[in-house]
């Protein structure tokens, strides 16, 4: 263990039993995505409110939704959250589905709606690799930085680096494992995309009151959002900055643990 | 010739036809290319059906390009509406994903599957990409033993994903090519359709375009040889042209 890793080790942080206990409740979750399933028998009762972007004289608007989900992938991501930090309020921000938007166009958009709004934590399952999108989405999660909003972003799989996954100080990425425990994620210090969380093969909620299993990058962002949801709901105050000590923390003890079972 | 529509837009015709004509010799090989690597990954990735899809038009409607497997015919004539299927939202957010079960619900799939009489069990989608813009979707349906498709299929598909998508640009670019003709065609003044068929079919009898057809597969076939086989080539067309600067009709591709 080096000297920076044994610093940051803060105990307070370990996973023990006050967290069974914990629900999310009260904590403020936005999902930028392509809508959720409001009446899926998971979210019904969780989801605050619905907005859709629209394009209105060549600027994005955000406007009352009533369309819900149109691919699915929004509510396998609010039913993950949901499994972990059920009394989470969910504000649904659909960017996905509807004709004519740019892909980094509307999820731009998306993301200054969810700051504005100061939603304590973003799932954002989506990502760019359209080089005209790397400065504004830098500043915007710069902002977001500064107003305390936590942005979890998923990192694509693909060879080239996508935006915002690859911003590493800003908000906190995330790339799929085949781990089955939620609590069990990991942190790797250093490299691009930091933590590791289950992605493969995810029983989730799906259109029509369905499930599905489910298996990519997008799916392991949402358990993170999930955990950080149990976190700020016992530390409400914590930045976005103590929140990535605070994983940084715990996916250490999750490594020793695991050592320590293999031996 | 008797049959001339009269000498502004023959000349005019000439030139289009010969444009798609060597669009046409030129890319045909492209979708062949596609369907061979669809055919590669797919036995790869243990899956019985792979197809390419593509925007159409520009409200983020998609299209089967090009699909292998028993109902492949079939997809060629689908249409993904925006943001529906999985196709869809990979088409949009530009992020892989795979998952089971697809058709047991009535969405989008059980569509598919009812017009096409065919059963979707497993997808994997990835967006093909070229130049950093989603130009498409590369999905692989039904992994063979009905279990998910894995994270190093995922990988892989990723990889193949990368090859295709040069070829469905260079597919989309010919095709920009085509429109842009047919465009010339359609704004042009009237044409008396059955007169300018007979035409176009006299053309493509004659002897100079056999040529030019000739000579196009010819730089194709020199092109695929290799990077010294391109740079000979271009350097002799080059002295070509300047030999014959002050005569338009070597330049056979400009408008």
């Amino acid at each position: 263990m080096n000297q920076i890793e044994g610093s940051i080790k803060v105990p307070y942080f370990q996973i023990d039993e006050s967290w069974k206990s914990r629900t999310g409740k009260g904590v403020s979750v936005a999902v930028i995505d392509s809508g959720i399933d409001t009446n899926h028998p998971d979210l019904c009762g969780k989801v605050k409110e619905s907005v859709e972007a629209r394009l209105d004289n060549k600027r994005i608007i955000f406007e009352p939704s009533e369309a819900g989900d149109s691919a699915g992938h929004g509510t396998a991501c609010a039913g993950i959250i949901s499994r972990i930090a059920p009394d989470a309020e969910f504000y649904s921000i659909k960017v996905l589905g509807a004709g004519g938007l740019g892909d980094g166009q509307a999820f731009l958009a998306g993301l200054e709606y969810a700051i504005k709004n100061r939603y304590q934590i973003v799932n954002l399952s989506l990502g760019t690799t359209k080089p005209q999108f790397f400065a504004p989405l830098h500043d915007l999660l710069d902002r977001a930085y500064q107003a305390g909003c936590i942005v979890v972003a998923a990192a694509n799989n693909l060879p080239q680096p996508s935006f915002p996954s690859v911003f590493s100080s800003s908000l906190i990425s995330v790339s799929k494992s085949e781990e089955a425990n939620y609590f069990n994620f990991g942190f790797r210090y250093g490299e691009v995309i930091e933590l590791t969380a289950p992605g493969v093969n995810i029983h989730t909620a799906w259109l029509g009151g369905g499930y599905r299993n489910l298996t990519g990058n997008s799916f392991a962002c949402p358990h993170i959002v999930g955990i950080i949801a149990l976190l700020l709901e016992a530390n409400p105050g914590l930045t976005p900055f103590q929140i990535k000590s605070a994983l940084y923390a715990i996916a250490k003890e999750n490594q020793i643990h695991e050592t320590e079972m293999e031996k | 010739m008797s049959e001339k529509p009269n000498d502004k837009l023959e000349e005019k015709l000439r030139s289009i036809i010969e444009t798609i004509d060597v669009a046409n010799t030129l890319t045909e090989p492209i979708t062949h290319s596609i369907e061979n690597l669809l055919r590669i990954s797919a036995s790869e990735l243990n899956s019985e059906e792979a197809s390419v899809i593509v925007r159409d038009g520009d409200e983020g409607d998609l299209k089967f390009l090009a699909a292998i497997g028993k109902v492949a015919g079939q997809l060629l004539n689908l249409k993904i509406p925006a943001g529906k299927g999985i196709a869809g939202f990979v088409f949009s957010s530009g992020q892989t994903m795979a998952l089971n079960d697809v058709g047991e619900d009535d969405s989008f799939y059980a569509e598919v599957d009812k017009q096409t009489g065919y059963s979707t069990q497993t997808i994997l989608a990835t967006p093909l990409r070229y130049n950093s813009e989603i130009i498409g979707v590369l999905e692989y349906v039904n992994r063979i033993g009905d279990e998910s498709f894995t994270p190093a299929e995922m990988d892989k598909a990723a990889l193949y994903a990368e090859a295709i998508s040069s070829l469905v640009n260079a597919y989309e670019t010919s095709k920009l090519f085509r429109e842009l003709s047919d465009k010339m065609l359609s704004t042009d003044e009237k044409i008396k359709f059955e007169e300018a068929r007979r035409w176009i079919n006299n053309l493509r009898e004659t002897a100079e375009h056999k040529e030019m057809i000739d000579l196009a597969l010819l730089v194709r076939e020199i092109a695929s040889r290799g990077e010294a086989e391109r740079k000979l080539c271009i350097e002799i067309f080059e002295s070509i042209l300047r030999f014959s600067k002050n005569n338009a009709e070597t330049d056979f591709l400009s408008f």
